[in-house]
């Protein structure tokens, strides 16, 4: 009898591991219809859940924040009154660039490729548990507008891309996941790379395959390249999109691994609202 | 365990919740920059409480389920999971669990093990990124709140399942000494 019992348990198990191989093998490399199938029937329960637990979810948001704040407040003290004297030096070079576009007639020409996007704006339902993916679940899907590929934003900048869609609801593949990877430049200087995730590190990306030819300083934007970089793959993304701050900037690690740190402007940990930028013309 | 019809469906019920829970709360919240991953303990609960078995079948299936709702390549959590149900229930069936911290700690273990056994296959199918130090910070964080977690979690399923749970001491005090010639 007990002979039997561990028999039946051994092929129970051994049934459950050849399953999960068949089911790795079937749907690696692309999502399945049975993904977007339960996806879709459950988005509406995911979606409550999300709304119910919010309040909670807050809370304890407000103890670990709390922690932060201290050091966050000189930081950002810091980071203020640099931003007000960057606003000011804005201030005057958007009179410049008004005044010199008036020269040239730059007004003239067809609006920049990503005005055409249309933005659909989803709510995080869910996020993956594990270190290892990074992702999120939006309650916006293909019923909305939005597609494979689409690119992803917060109010602070880029997040990600669509990486599949079901009819109620999309996972976003965040900029920290593994298979990310952004074509980017850096402004003003217009050195251009990819953006790629450091993983396990929300806070880091990487700016890599730089030119080392010009030098990249600390406190300086990174954006998207859009497909108008040159000498690099095509993008999903539209060109000027902010992605993050360049951070460090050792000479050393520009010219020997020609890559520096850029930290994400969107917090890509505490996302709530996103929205996504569906049509739009693609390179 | 006695696996009635009602037990299998309070089972299905905390695997259920339990999955809601992790990516509509505990994946969506972090403290000292880490979220608490409650999946592993809750397979590691239902595998000391129900053996082997009943650890291995939920943890397929509550890795399956959140394959499906996240939409990623199905049977990568399910593999992991399994495995930590299916060792969490062997441990039962061959140790008896005496101390009141025992599953938790045992949760924290077998988190640490899932998370590194993720982490393995993820490698193995080709991790086309660089890996950060604070991967090592974010383990270690999850198995410590594992082990908070998977205190109360153990009490409240066992809590839950008490009616098929065969409880060692109650088939101790069941047993009647045998009194000669009566």
């Amino acid at each position: 009898m007990y002979r039997k019992q561990v028999r039946r348990r051994r092929a129970v198990l051994a049934l459950l591991v050849v399953g999960s191989f068949v089911l790795l093998t079937l749907t690696y490399q692309g999502s399945h219809g049975l993904q977007s199938g339960v996806s879709t029937i459950f988005s509406p329960v995911q979606s409550v859940a999300d709304r119910a637990l919010k309040p909670a979810r807050d809370l304890v948001d407000w103890f670990d924040k709390t922690f932060d704040a201290r050091g966050e407040n000189s930081r950002l003290k810091a980071e203020l009154g640099k931003a007000r004297r960057q606003a000011v030096a804005g201030q005057e070079a958007l009179q410049e660039n008004a005044q010199l576009r008036k020269l040239v007639e730059l007004d003239r020409d067809p609006p920049l490729a990503y005005t055409n996007y249309k933005q659909v704006t989803g709510r995080v339902i869910a996020r993956s548990p594990t270190v290892w993916r990074s992702s999120v679940t939006i309650d916006a899907g293909s019923g909305d507008g939005v597609s494979v590929d689409d690119p992803v934003i917060s109010g602070d900048g880029l997040v990600g891309r669509i990486a599949s869609v079901g009819p109620g609801s999309s996972q976003v593949m965040l900029l920290t996941d593994g298979e990310s990877a952004v074509t980017a430049k850096v402004v003003p200087s217009g050195v251009q790379g990819v953006v790629k995730p450091e993983v396990g590190n929300p806070e880091t990306l990487i700016l890599d395959f730089i030119s080392s030819t010009k030098p990249v300083h600390g406190g300086q934007a990174v954006v998207t390249a859009g497909w108008r970089a040159r000498g690099l793959p095509p993008s999903h993304f539209p060109p000027g999109l902010p992605v993050g701050e360049v951070t460090k900037a050792p000479v050393f690690e520009q010219e020997a691994r020609q890559q520096v740190d850029v930290r994400p402007y969107a917090d890509l940990r505490n996302l709530d609202l996103v929205q996504v930028l569906t049509g739009g013309s693609r390179g | 365990m006695i696996l009635t019809p009602k037990i299998l469906a309070r089972i299905v019920a905390i695997c259920f919740v339990g999955v809601l829970l992790q990516l509509s709360f505990f994946s969506q919240v972090e403290l000292f920059h880490v979220s608490p991953d409650v999946l592993p303990a809750l397979v590691v609960c239902l595998g000391l409480l129900g053996g082997a078995l009943t650890g291995a079948v939920s943890g397929f299936a509550i890795g399956f389920f959140v394959d499906c709702l996240l939409v990623e390549a199905l049977g990568i959590t399910s593999l992991v999971l399994l495995g930590v149900g299916y060792l969490a229930g062997l441990f039962r069936e061959r140790f008896e669990i005496h101390s009141s911290v025992l599953p938790a700690l045992l949760c924290m273990g077998f988190t640490l093990l899932a998370e590194i056994g993720f982490g393995v296959i993820q490698l193995l199918l080709g991790l086309d990124a660089p890996l950060s130090i604070l991967v090592v910070r974010d383990l270690l964080l999850k198995s410590v709140y594992a082990f908070f977690l998977g205190w109360p979690l153990y009490l409240l399923i066992k809590r839950i399942l008490r009616p098929a749970l065969v409880e060692e001491s109650t088939v101790r005090r069941g047993r009647q000494p045998t009194i000669l010639g009566a």
